[in-house]
């Protein structure tokens, strides 16, 4: 089957539950053989190692949920978008839901690097709520993106991340026990920021004023916490993180944030 | 007390970013059977990782049928890794189940495959996770009634004190009649001893507790006999489903997140293999042959690929090119998945049935390597062992291998077979250069450079219910020395020869042959910190000679002391039906190298399989 006949359809799907513990493979796999599952007319690769043609976006850490991963899987046929989506959601485990699903054109660059932003939301449980100020934590953070870029340890390499590039913006929404923090990112070749890094970064320098004196201005305090990333070990300031990637989106030439499927591709239920 | 069933998930959840591949550990995959309410649990448990025992067969059959029986409940159990392991432990959180989350105790049964006999200490680790007493004689009224099966229960002396009951043979029809049974014993309110004499009554069931074992000179490790008064079968013969074609050839119902060596979908296409190779144990316990139809394989496949969207089918059994409809099925199935870049694929081929077309055909198109059983290094010793296949057989084979476009052969061999001779390890080295002589022969020269040959060599380790079962294993000086033999020997630098580990067959060995004094050793063995020997990077057969010396057991001697014909054997009284005076007529003709044939391909050979347990070989055409 020549290229020009087939169909790009285009899939947000959830990652909800304990399946937020699946890495990137493993998820990869799972899907193709929803798409098996769902008997839906898949193109194949030719050539050595026939495979199903589908693209994903951007792999997501394992432990990280998720309301809006995406893939876009070519057909042969075209089936209406909602017989499709239809299909797909019998044939899903539930925290493996599509949200919606729709054709795009053919010749649109890949998911991977056309959804270049990316919003997060951190539920941080906090180990001792009454010592935490939320406007100084804030301050804490806000001097660690101001160091412009976070050295970490990734097994056993020292990596570093830039933030100018990578950290969009972060918003502080505190509660009593609970932080909630929205954290905005974009991707590109360069790389992409993981909301881990920078909250292990902002709770090591957190710790680190636990331990001195509390007076210490935030850019001494996070200078001193990040000078080593070698030292690592429980920071003992959140109990609890759960990250959830809430929106990717594609930024377009004059910065504004792009639906990568128009809303009314939804469909009806 | 017995636990409670509940739900534990939220115990086990903190440790999950803290271990290596958390997807082991969160079920939910698509296909689970389990019934959230039931009178009766179930939990079927394979003795490794997760992803060690998720593909396996026999569970998956038995997690179906099961889950199948009104008011019966089954889950599935794994082991979980090291790292997983002493986490729980440090966090005082028991086994559970994977689908409930529920503490393995909490189950009425507990049943544990038993894959094969490296798996003896990974039995303890999980019992002692789960908190339920190592052995049985020190259950009581609250534990979970701990039942056995699977391929290796035919010498399961060394493991008997550990199980409440072991099934003997294949459980379609067994298990449900095993359950049933203790359903109704536990409702009647009766004991764990009554119950568990109630239970050998069900045939095929095999209740070590009910077995004195006498130790004598023409017994030097034991043989059991039913206590007096218990009613206890004097021999437990194996059960078998006679009409295999009847039962279900879909068995697989799980799809698994976590990758997994052979993640695919799995048809059963034909049950047992009476090609009479003399050293192979499963050539003995699963007989008779008995062939699914072309139309049924072709239809579950097809049910199956829709089912579980799989993109690869495995058509399974010990021999599947043996298969009469083989060819058929495999046209078949090519037709219909053609441009869904869906692949069907065999275990193995055989040297003397090889076809290039049919093998390029099961790779889906690629030629990766080729594997072939050759076994012995000469025809005298392949027909000492029954190994029907000749040089010329591998002469064509390889041929057409190499003429057809493949490059990497891979050989197996044995070393330390019954009369084995320095000629017949030289013979080993000789045909591995032979193949490169040929691929030289063959190959374009441009290409000669891809040619890989590659030569793996295991230490023979002789099994029970076999003509080979009063052989004792080879001495491991002597293995090291045939090992630089056959080293020195090879002529080409291209091949490459393997060797199995020597130190992991010399206790396959020892757990093979022993009898119920092997135990305490395997018990010792796991308090110094023995489990998942089957992994090479946790074997370590200095722990196990220190558990066996604190024990008062010689390993080497266990392995390699051969039995005397006529003497009593550990294994006598679990029986896969086969007559010991075959087994004895078929050693005798093994020492003569006079080989004996196929009962599929001609007449009845005598093993006595079909008339004792009133089964027969059902084929669907004639064989080739």
């Amino acid at each position: 089957m020549s290229e020009e006949n087939l169909f790009r359809l285009r899939v947000s799907y959830v990652k909800h539950g304990r399946l937020r513990y699946l890495g990137h493979l493993e998820l990869i796999h799972t899907v193709e053989r929803i798409v098996r599952r769902a008997q839906l007319p898949y193109a194949v690769t030719q050539g050595f190692s026939p495979h199903m043609k589908i693209a994903f976006s951007s792999a997501l850490p394992v432990g990280t949920a998720s309301d809006c991963e995406w893939y876009d899987v070519f057909l042969t046929r075209y089936v209406p978008a909602a017989e499709a989506f239809d299909a797909l959601a019998a044939a899903s485990p539930a925290d493996l839901a599509p949200a919606r699903a729709g054709y795009v054109e053919r010749r649109e660059p890949a998911l991977e690097a056309a959804l270049t932003r990316a919003r997060y939301r951190v539920a941080l449980t906090l180990a001792a709520p009454s010592a935490r100020d939320a406007a100084r934590a804030e301050e804490v953070l806000a001097a660690v993106v101001a160091r412009r870029e976070v050295r970490y340890l990734r097994g056993r390499k020292v990596k570093r991340i830039d933030l100018v590039c990578t950290f969009v913006g972060a918003k502080l929404a505190p509660g009593g026990g609970v932080w909630e923090l929205a954290l905005d990112t974009r991707s590109s070749a360069e790389g992409a920021l993981r909301p881990e890094v920078l909250l292990r970064a902002w709770e090591k320098a957190l710790a680190l004023e636990t331990a001195g004196a509390p007076g210490t201005p935030a850019a001494e305090l996070v200078e001193e916490a990040l000078a080593d990333p070698l030292d690592v070990r429980p920071y003992g300031v959140f109990a609890h993180c759960e990250i959830t990637r809430v929106f990717q989106k594609i930024e377009d030439k004059r910065g504004i944030l792009v639906e990568p499927l128009p809303l009314a591709a939804h469909p009806a239920r | 007390m017995r636990p409670a069933y509940e739900d534990l998930f939220h115990l086990i959840e903190p440790l999950l970013p803290q271990v290596e591949k958390p997807s082991r550990y969160i079920d939910h995959e698509w296909g689970t059977l389990s019934k959230p309410e039931a009178r009766f649990r179930v939990c079927l448990m394979y003795p490794d990782t997760y992803e060690v025992g998720l593909p396996n067969q026999g569970i998956a059959i038995l997690y179906r049928i099961l889950n199948g029986e009104e008011g019966i409940s089954c889950e599935r159990g794994y082991l979980p890794w090291v790292d997983m392991a002493d986490k729980m432990r440090e966090a005082g959180v028991p086994l559970l189940s994977l689908e409930g989350a529920a503490p393995v105790a909490s189950f009425d049964v507990l049943g544990m495959h038993v894959p094969h006999e490296m798996a003896a200490t990974n039995f303890l680790e999980a019992f002692d996770l789960a908190g339920i007493p190592q052995l049985s004689g020190e259950r009581g009224e609250d534990d979970p009634i701990v039942i056995a099966g699977g391929p290796s229960v035919y010498n399961v002396e060394p493991l008997a004190p550990f199980f409440d009951a072991v099934l003997i043979g294949e459980g379609e029809e067994h298990i449900v009649e095993v359950c049933r049974e203790l359903e109704r014993s536990r409702d009647a309110g009766l004991t764990r001893a009554e119950r568990l004499e109630a239970l050998a009554q069900v045939p095929g069931t095999y209740v070590p507790g009910l077995y004195d074992v006498t130790y004598a000179a023409d017994a030097p490790h034991g043989f059991a006999t039913p206590r007096a008064g218990t009613r206890a079968p004097a021999v437990v013969y194996k059960r078998v489903a006679a009409d295999f074609a009847a039962t279900d050839p879909l068995a697989q119902s799980i799809v698994p997140y976590t990758e997994l060596v052979h993640d695919r979908l799995s048809v059963e296409v034909l049950r047992g293999c009476a090609r009479g190779c003399r050293f192979c144990q499963a050539g003995i316990t699963y007989r008779p042959v008995r062939e699914r139809s072309a139309d049924q394989v072709v239809a579950a496949v097809v049910r199956g690929l829709a089912r579980t969207g799989y993109d690869e089918v495995s058509l399974t059994s010990l021999s599947t090119t043996d298969h009469s409809q083989c060819e058929r099925m495999l046209e078949r199935l090519n037709e219909r998945l053609a441009d869904t870049g869906i692949s069907v694929s065999i275990p193995s081929q055989r040297l003397d049935s090889f076809d290039p077309e049919m093998a390029e055909a099961v790779a889906g198109g690629k030629k990766g390597g080729l594997t072939f059983a050759v076994e012995a290094g000469s025809q005298r010793l392949r027909d000492v062992i029954n190994k029907n296949v000749t040089e010329e057989d591998l002469d064509r084979a390889m041929r057409a291998a190499f003429e057809a476009g493949w490059r990497r052969v891979k050989l197996y061999f044995m070393m330390g077979l019954p009369t084995e001779t320095d000629e017949d390890i030289v013979g080993i080295a000789r045909l591995a250069d032979h193949v490169i002589d040929l691929a030289q022969e063959v190959v374009p020269k441009n290409q000669r450079g891809s040619v890989s040959v590659s030569a793996s060599v295991a230490v023979f380790v002789p099994k029970a219910h076999t003509p080979f079962q009063w052989v004792g294993q080879l001495e491991r000086e002597e293995v090291k020395r045939r090992q630089r033999l056959l080293i020195h020997s090879v002529r080409h630098k291209s091949v490459r020869v393997h060797y199995h580990d020597a130190d992991v067959s010399l206790l396959e060995a020892v757990l093979s042959r022993g009898g119920r004094g092997i135990a305490p050793v395997i018990q010792e063995a796991w308090r110094r910190g023995a489990r998942f020997d089957a992994w090479t990077e946790h074997f370590n057969l200095e722990r196990w000679r220190e558990a066996a010396a604190a024990c008062g057991v010689d390993l080497d001697a266990v392995a390699c002391t051969p039995y005397e014909i006529g003497m009593r054997l550990p294994w006598e009284q679990t029986s896969p039906g086969v007559s010991p005076g075959f087994l004895e007529r078929e050693y005798r003709r093994a020492c003569a190298a006079e080989t004996t044939p196929d009962c599929t391909r001609a007449s009845c050979t005598g093993c006595g399989i079909c008339p004792t347990l009133g089964v027969a070989n059902k084929i669907e055409e004639v064989r080739k």
